[in-house]
Protein backbone atom coordinates (compact mmCIF):
# COMPACT_ATOMS: atom_id res chain seq x y z
CA UNK A 1 0.00 0.00 0.00
CA UNK A 2 2.28 2.66 0.81
CA UNK A 3 5.01 1.72 -1.61
CA UNK A 4 2.26 2.31 -3.73
CA UNK A 5 1.93 5.53 -2.71
CA UNK A 6 5.17 6.68 -3.11
CA UNK A 7 5.03 5.74 -6.65
CA UNK A 8 2.02 7.93 -7.67
CA UNK A 9 3.81 10.77 -6.12
CA UNK A 10 6.15 11.64 -9.38
CA UNK A 11 3.92 10.09 -11.69
CA UNK A 12 1.57 12.85 -10.26
CA UNK A 13 4.03 15.81 -10.54
CA UNK A 14 4.89 14.30 -14.23
CA UNK A 15 1.06 14.84 -14.82
CA UNK A 16 0.76 18.17 -13.36
CA UNK A 17 3.94 19.02 -15.30
CA UNK A 18 2.36 17.99 -18.22
CA UNK A 19 -1.38 19.65 -18.22
CA UNK A 20 0.24 23.36 -17.30
CA UNK A 21 2.64 22.67 -19.90
CA UNK A 22 -0.38 21.87 -22.00
CA UNK A 23 -2.31 24.80 -21.35
CA UNK A 24 -4.88 23.74 -18.97
CA UNK A 25 -6.65 26.12 -16.16
CA UNK A 26 -6.01 25.13 -12.74
CA UNK A 27 -9.35 24.07 -12.26
CA UNK A 28 -8.94 21.98 -15.84
CA UNK A 29 -6.17 20.41 -14.53
CA UNK A 30 -7.55 19.65 -11.21
CA UNK A 31 -10.80 18.53 -12.99
CA UNK A 32 -9.00 16.20 -14.85
CA UNK A 33 -6.71 14.41 -12.32
CA UNK A 34 -10.22 13.73 -9.99
CA UNK A 35 -12.50 12.90 -12.60
CA UNK A 36 -10.07 10.79 -15.24
CA UNK A 37 -8.26 9.65 -12.02
CA UNK A 38 -5.28 7.79 -14.51
CA UNK A 39 -2.13 8.92 -15.09
CA UNK A 40 -1.72 7.33 -18.81
CA UNK A 41 -5.24 8.85 -19.76
CA UNK A 42 -4.08 12.02 -18.47
CA UNK A 43 -0.59 12.30 -20.15
CA UNK A 44 -2.19 11.16 -23.29
CA UNK A 45 -4.83 13.64 -22.93
CA UNK A 46 -2.38 16.72 -22.14
CA UNK A 47 -0.20 15.31 -25.45
CA UNK A 48 -3.23 15.17 -27.77
CA UNK A 49 -4.44 18.68 -26.91
CA UNK A 50 -1.10 20.79 -26.35
CA UNK A 51 -1.17 19.18 -30.23
CA UNK A 52 -4.40 20.77 -30.71
CA UNK A 53 -5.52 17.06 -31.82
CA UNK A 54 -9.25 16.52 -32.75
CA UNK A 55 -11.38 15.97 -29.60
CA UNK A 56 -12.79 12.92 -30.53
CA UNK A 57 -9.33 11.42 -31.43
CA UNK A 58 -8.18 12.84 -27.92
CA UNK A 59 -11.95 10.78 -26.37
CA UNK A 60 -11.23 7.86 -28.32
CA UNK A 61 -7.39 7.12 -27.56
CA UNK A 62 -7.99 7.89 -23.34
CA UNK A 63 -10.66 5.35 -23.57
CA UNK A 64 -8.81 2.90 -25.48
CA UNK A 65 -5.65 2.75 -22.92
CA UNK A 66 -8.96 2.32 -20.09
CA UNK A 67 -9.59 -0.27 -21.73
CA UNK A 68 -7.38 -2.22 -19.36
CA UNK A 69 -10.00 -1.26 -16.40
CA UNK A 70 -12.29 -3.75 -17.97
CA UNK A 71 -10.54 -6.74 -16.81
CA UNK A 72 -9.77 -5.12 -13.11
CA UNK A 73 -13.59 -5.13 -13.01
CA UNK A 74 -14.27 -8.63 -14.30
CA UNK A 75 -11.25 -9.62 -11.85
CA UNK A 76 -13.04 -7.78 -8.93
CA UNK A 77 -16.52 -8.92 -9.66
CA UNK A 78 -16.53 -11.72 -8.31
CA UNK A 79 -15.57 -10.15 -4.69
CA UNK A 80 -17.84 -7.44 -5.14
CA UNK A 81 -20.88 -9.35 -5.42
CA UNK A 82 -21.91 -9.55 -2.16
CA UNK A 83 -21.72 -5.79 -1.59
CA UNK A 84 -24.14 -2.95 -1.13
CA UNK A 85 -24.30 -1.06 -4.59
CA UNK A 86 -22.79 2.18 -3.37
CA UNK A 87 -19.71 -0.02 -1.87
CA UNK A 88 -19.26 -1.21 -5.51
CA UNK A 89 -19.82 1.77 -7.16
CA UNK A 90 -17.51 3.81 -4.94
CA UNK A 91 -14.83 0.86 -5.66
CA UNK A 92 -15.05 0.84 -9.47
CA UNK A 93 -14.68 4.55 -9.57
CA UNK A 94 -11.22 4.25 -7.45
CA UNK A 95 -10.25 1.73 -9.85
CA UNK A 96 -6.68 2.05 -10.59
CA UNK A 97 -3.42 -0.43 -11.58
CA UNK A 98 -2.05 0.19 -7.99
CA UNK A 99 -5.82 -0.54 -6.66
CA UNK A 100 -6.41 -3.84 -8.64
CA UNK A 101 -3.24 -4.82 -7.85
CA UNK A 102 -3.24 -4.48 -3.97
CA UNK A 103 -6.79 -5.03 -3.76
CA UNK A 104 -6.68 -8.41 -5.25
CA UNK A 105 -3.74 -9.78 -3.79
CA UNK A 106 -6.01 -9.10 -0.07
CA UNK A 107 -9.03 -10.73 -1.59
CA UNK A 108 -7.29 -13.70 -2.69
CA UNK A 109 -5.33 -13.81 0.87
CA UNK A 110 -7.91 -13.24 3.05
CA UNK A 111 -10.59 -14.95 2.18
CA UNK A 112 -13.01 -12.16 4.04
CA UNK A 113 -15.21 -10.05 1.48
CA UNK A 114 -15.57 -7.60 3.94
CA UNK A 115 -12.40 -7.32 4.95
CA UNK A 116 -11.17 -7.35 1.22
CA UNK A 117 -13.61 -4.15 0.17
CA UNK A 118 -12.87 -1.93 2.74
CA UNK A 119 -8.76 -2.37 1.66
CA UNK A 120 -10.11 -1.77 -1.35
CA UNK A 121 -11.75 1.20 -0.60
CA UNK A 122 -9.27 2.64 1.48
CA UNK A 123 -6.13 1.94 -0.42
CA UNK A 124 -8.52 3.76 -3.36
CA UNK A 125 -9.26 6.72 -0.79
CA UNK A 126 -5.89 7.52 -0.23
CA UNK A 127 -4.44 6.70 -3.87
CA UNK A 128 -7.08 9.79 -4.80
CA UNK A 129 -5.97 12.06 -2.27
CA UNK A 130 -2.36 11.52 -2.77
CA UNK A 131 -2.72 11.49 -6.75
CA UNK A 132 -4.61 14.78 -6.32
CA UNK A 133 -1.63 16.45 -4.07
CA UNK A 134 0.91 15.05 -6.55
CA UNK A 135 -0.63 16.44 -9.54
CA UNK A 136 -1.33 20.05 -8.17
CA UNK A 137 2.00 20.46 -6.84
CA UNK A 138 3.50 19.07 -10.21
CA UNK A 139 1.22 22.14 -11.95
CA UNK A 140 1.89 24.97 -9.43
CA UNK A 141 5.37 24.08 -8.80
CA UNK A 142 6.79 22.31 -11.60
CA UNK A 143 8.96 19.47 -11.59
CA UNK A 144 10.59 19.50 -8.46
CA UNK A 145 12.71 16.63 -9.00
CA UNK A 146 15.66 17.23 -11.22
CA UNK A 147 14.94 15.36 -14.62
CA UNK A 148 18.71 13.58 -14.53
CA UNK A 149 17.25 11.15 -11.17
CA UNK A 150 14.81 10.13 -13.81
CA UNK A 151 12.46 9.15 -10.94
CA UNK A 152 9.77 8.70 -12.97
CA UNK A 153 11.33 5.26 -13.47
CA UNK A 154 9.65 4.60 -9.62
CA UNK A 155 6.26 3.73 -12.03
CA UNK A 156 7.00 0.70 -13.50
CA UNK A 157 9.52 -0.52 -10.55
CA UNK A 158 5.95 -0.41 -8.43
CA UNK A 159 4.28 -2.60 -10.92
CA UNK A 160 7.15 -4.78 -10.85
CA UNK A 161 6.93 -4.87 -7.21
CA UNK A 162 3.28 -5.62 -7.92
CA UNK A 163 4.04 -8.36 -10.92
CA UNK A 164 6.46 -10.23 -9.29
CA UNK A 165 4.09 -11.85 -6.00
CA UNK A 166 1.70 -12.18 -9.23
CA UNK A 167 3.76 -15.05 -10.97
CA UNK A 168 2.23 -17.39 -8.72
CA UNK A 169 2.58 -20.76 -10.94
CA UNK A 170 4.15 -21.59 -14.11
CA UNK A 171 0.57 -21.08 -16.36
CA UNK A 172 0.55 -17.55 -14.71
CA UNK A 173 4.92 -17.10 -15.60
CA UNK A 174 3.45 -18.27 -19.19
CA UNK A 175 0.73 -15.38 -19.17
CA UNK A 176 3.27 -12.40 -18.03
CA UNK A 177 5.94 -13.84 -20.71
CA UNK A 178 3.65 -13.70 -23.37
CA UNK A 179 2.07 -10.39 -22.46
CA UNK A 180 5.77 -9.12 -22.21
CA UNK A 181 6.72 -10.81 -25.71
CA UNK A 182 3.62 -9.56 -27.58
CA UNK A 183 3.32 -5.84 -25.89
CA UNK A 184 7.18 -5.36 -27.91
CA UNK A 185 6.03 -7.02 -31.09
CA UNK A 186 3.01 -4.95 -31.34
CA UNK A 187 4.13 -1.80 -30.45
CA UNK A 188 3.57 -0.21 -33.70
CA UNK A 189 -0.32 -0.72 -33.04
CA UNK A 190 -2.48 2.96 -32.95
CA UNK A 191 -3.16 4.73 -30.10
CA UNK A 192 -1.62 2.36 -27.57
CA UNK A 193 -3.79 -0.66 -28.08
CA UNK A 194 -0.48 -2.84 -28.18
CA UNK A 195 -1.02 -2.90 -24.26
CA UNK A 196 -4.72 -3.90 -24.18
CA UNK A 197 -3.65 -6.71 -26.69
CA UNK A 198 -0.93 -8.08 -24.71
CA UNK A 199 -2.98 -8.26 -22.28
CA UNK A 200 -5.32 -10.77 -23.45
CA UNK A 201 -2.30 -12.69 -25.63
CA UNK A 202 -1.16 -13.48 -21.82
CA UNK A 203 -4.63 -14.46 -20.46
CA UNK A 204 -4.98 -16.41 -23.68
CA UNK A 205 -1.61 -17.83 -23.17
CA UNK A 206 -1.94 -18.29 -19.62
CA UNK A 207 -5.33 -20.43 -20.31
CA UNK A 208 -4.02 -22.85 -22.41
CA UNK A 209 -0.84 -23.20 -20.35
CA UNK A 210 -3.05 -24.67 -17.68
CA UNK A 211 -5.60 -26.68 -19.59
CA UNK A 212 -2.01 -28.19 -20.95
CA UNK A 213 -1.16 -28.91 -17.21
CA UNK A 214 -4.92 -30.30 -16.54
CA UNK A 215 -4.47 -32.57 -19.39
CA UNK A 216 -3.67 -36.63 -18.85
CA UNK B 1 -15.46 31.00 -27.90
CA UNK B 2 -15.80 27.01 -28.03
CA UNK B 3 -12.15 26.58 -27.44
CA UNK B 4 -12.76 27.49 -24.01
CA UNK B 5 -14.79 24.40 -23.36
CA UNK B 6 -12.46 21.89 -25.10
CA UNK B 7 -10.73 20.84 -22.04
CA UNK B 8 -13.88 20.35 -19.91
CA UNK B 9 -15.21 18.23 -22.95
CA UNK B 10 -12.79 15.70 -22.53
CA UNK B 11 -12.46 15.24 -18.67
CA UNK B 12 -16.04 14.91 -18.61
CA UNK B 13 -16.12 12.41 -21.40
CA UNK B 14 -13.29 10.41 -20.68
CA UNK B 15 -13.80 10.71 -16.90
CA UNK B 16 -17.39 8.79 -17.39
CA UNK B 17 -15.89 6.57 -20.35
CA UNK B 18 -13.09 5.24 -17.35
CA UNK B 19 -16.06 5.64 -14.57
CA UNK B 20 -17.98 2.80 -17.20
CA UNK B 21 -14.62 1.12 -18.08
CA UNK B 22 -14.69 0.63 -13.95
CA UNK B 23 -17.54 -0.42 -13.45
CA UNK B 24 -18.67 -2.44 -15.94
CA UNK B 25 -18.47 -6.28 -15.27
CA UNK B 26 -18.66 -4.97 -11.63
CA UNK B 27 -22.36 -4.29 -12.32
CA UNK B 28 -23.17 -6.64 -14.80
CA UNK B 29 -21.45 -9.78 -12.70
CA UNK B 30 -23.29 -8.74 -9.92
CA UNK B 31 -26.92 -9.61 -11.56
CA UNK B 32 -25.64 -12.04 -14.49
CA UNK B 33 -23.75 -15.53 -13.60
CA UNK B 34 -20.33 -15.60 -14.73
CA UNK B 35 -19.06 -17.94 -17.57
CA UNK B 36 -16.91 -20.53 -16.14
CA UNK B 37 -14.41 -19.53 -19.08
CA UNK B 38 -14.10 -15.72 -17.95
CA UNK B 39 -13.76 -16.87 -14.31
CA UNK B 40 -10.73 -19.09 -15.20
CA UNK B 41 -9.17 -16.40 -17.28
CA UNK B 42 -9.42 -13.66 -14.68
CA UNK B 43 -6.34 -14.94 -12.31
CA UNK B 44 -3.84 -14.48 -15.46
CA UNK B 45 -4.95 -10.40 -15.32
CA UNK B 46 -2.78 -9.20 -12.97
CA UNK B 47 0.34 -11.33 -14.38
CA UNK B 48 -0.42 -10.67 -17.81
CA UNK B 49 -1.59 -6.67 -17.51
CA UNK B 50 1.11 -5.56 -15.05
CA UNK B 51 4.08 -7.25 -17.94
CA UNK B 52 2.57 -5.50 -20.32
CA UNK B 53 2.70 -2.10 -18.14
CA UNK B 54 5.97 -2.97 -17.07
CA UNK B 55 8.16 -4.07 -20.17
CA UNK B 56 7.47 -0.61 -22.28
CA UNK B 57 8.90 1.42 -19.74
CA UNK B 58 11.68 -0.61 -19.42
CA UNK B 59 12.88 -1.79 -23.10
CA UNK B 60 11.69 1.31 -24.72
CA UNK B 61 15.01 4.08 -24.52
CA UNK B 62 12.53 6.26 -26.33
CA UNK B 63 8.95 5.69 -28.02
CA UNK B 64 9.40 3.34 -30.64
CA UNK B 65 12.96 2.68 -30.20
CA UNK B 66 13.80 -0.64 -28.85
CA UNK B 67 17.31 -0.88 -26.46
CA UNK B 68 16.56 -4.46 -25.21
CA UNK B 69 20.70 -4.90 -23.92
CA UNK B 70 22.39 -4.47 -21.32
CA UNK B 71 23.80 -1.14 -22.92
CA UNK B 72 20.40 0.53 -21.54
CA UNK B 73 20.68 0.98 -17.43
CA UNK B 74 16.19 0.80 -17.36
CA UNK B 75 17.14 -2.81 -18.19
CA UNK B 76 20.06 -3.67 -15.43
CA UNK B 77 17.78 -1.53 -13.11
CA UNK B 78 14.53 -3.60 -13.40
CA UNK B 79 16.35 -7.02 -13.91
CA UNK B 80 18.15 -6.29 -10.33
CA UNK B 81 14.53 -4.89 -8.88
CA UNK B 82 13.31 -7.92 -10.34
CA UNK B 83 15.50 -10.07 -8.57
CA UNK B 84 15.15 -8.09 -5.24
CA UNK B 85 11.13 -8.24 -5.42
CA UNK B 86 11.55 -12.19 -5.90
CA UNK B 87 13.32 -13.21 -3.11
CA UNK B 88 11.98 -10.33 -0.73
CA UNK B 89 8.72 -9.84 -1.78
CA UNK B 90 9.13 -6.23 -0.05
CA UNK B 91 7.96 -3.61 -2.71
CA UNK B 92 10.21 -0.81 -0.74
CA UNK B 93 13.27 -2.35 -0.87
CA UNK B 94 12.46 -3.07 -4.52
CA UNK B 95 12.00 0.15 -5.69
CA UNK B 96 14.97 1.60 -3.86
CA UNK B 97 17.57 -0.88 -5.45
CA UNK B 98 16.14 -0.52 -8.75
CA UNK B 99 16.64 3.69 -8.86
CA UNK B 100 20.43 2.69 -7.05
CA UNK B 101 20.63 0.38 -9.59
CA UNK B 102 19.61 2.93 -12.55
CA UNK B 103 21.71 5.57 -11.10
CA UNK B 104 25.15 3.45 -11.03
CA UNK B 105 24.27 2.17 -14.49
CA UNK B 106 23.76 5.43 -15.95
CA UNK B 107 27.06 7.07 -14.43
CA UNK B 108 28.77 3.76 -15.44
CA UNK B 109 27.49 4.50 -18.57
Amino acid sequence: MAPSLIGLLPFGLVCGVGAQSAGASPAEALGMSALIFSGAAQILACQLMAAKAPLAVTIVTCFVIGLRFLMYSAAMAPHMKPLPERWRHAVAFLLTDQAFAAAIRRFRDSGDTRNGASYALGTGVLLWATWQVSCTIGYWVGNVIPAAWSLEFVVPLCFLALLVPALEDGPTRIAALAAGIAVVTLDSLPMRLSLICAGLVGIVAGLIAESRRGAP
Amino acid sequence: MSASYDWWIVIVVVGLLNYLSRLSFIALFAKVEMPPLVARALRFVPAAMLMAIVVPAVVFSSPGALALSYANPKVVAALAAAAVAWYTRNAVATMTLGMVTLWVAEWMR
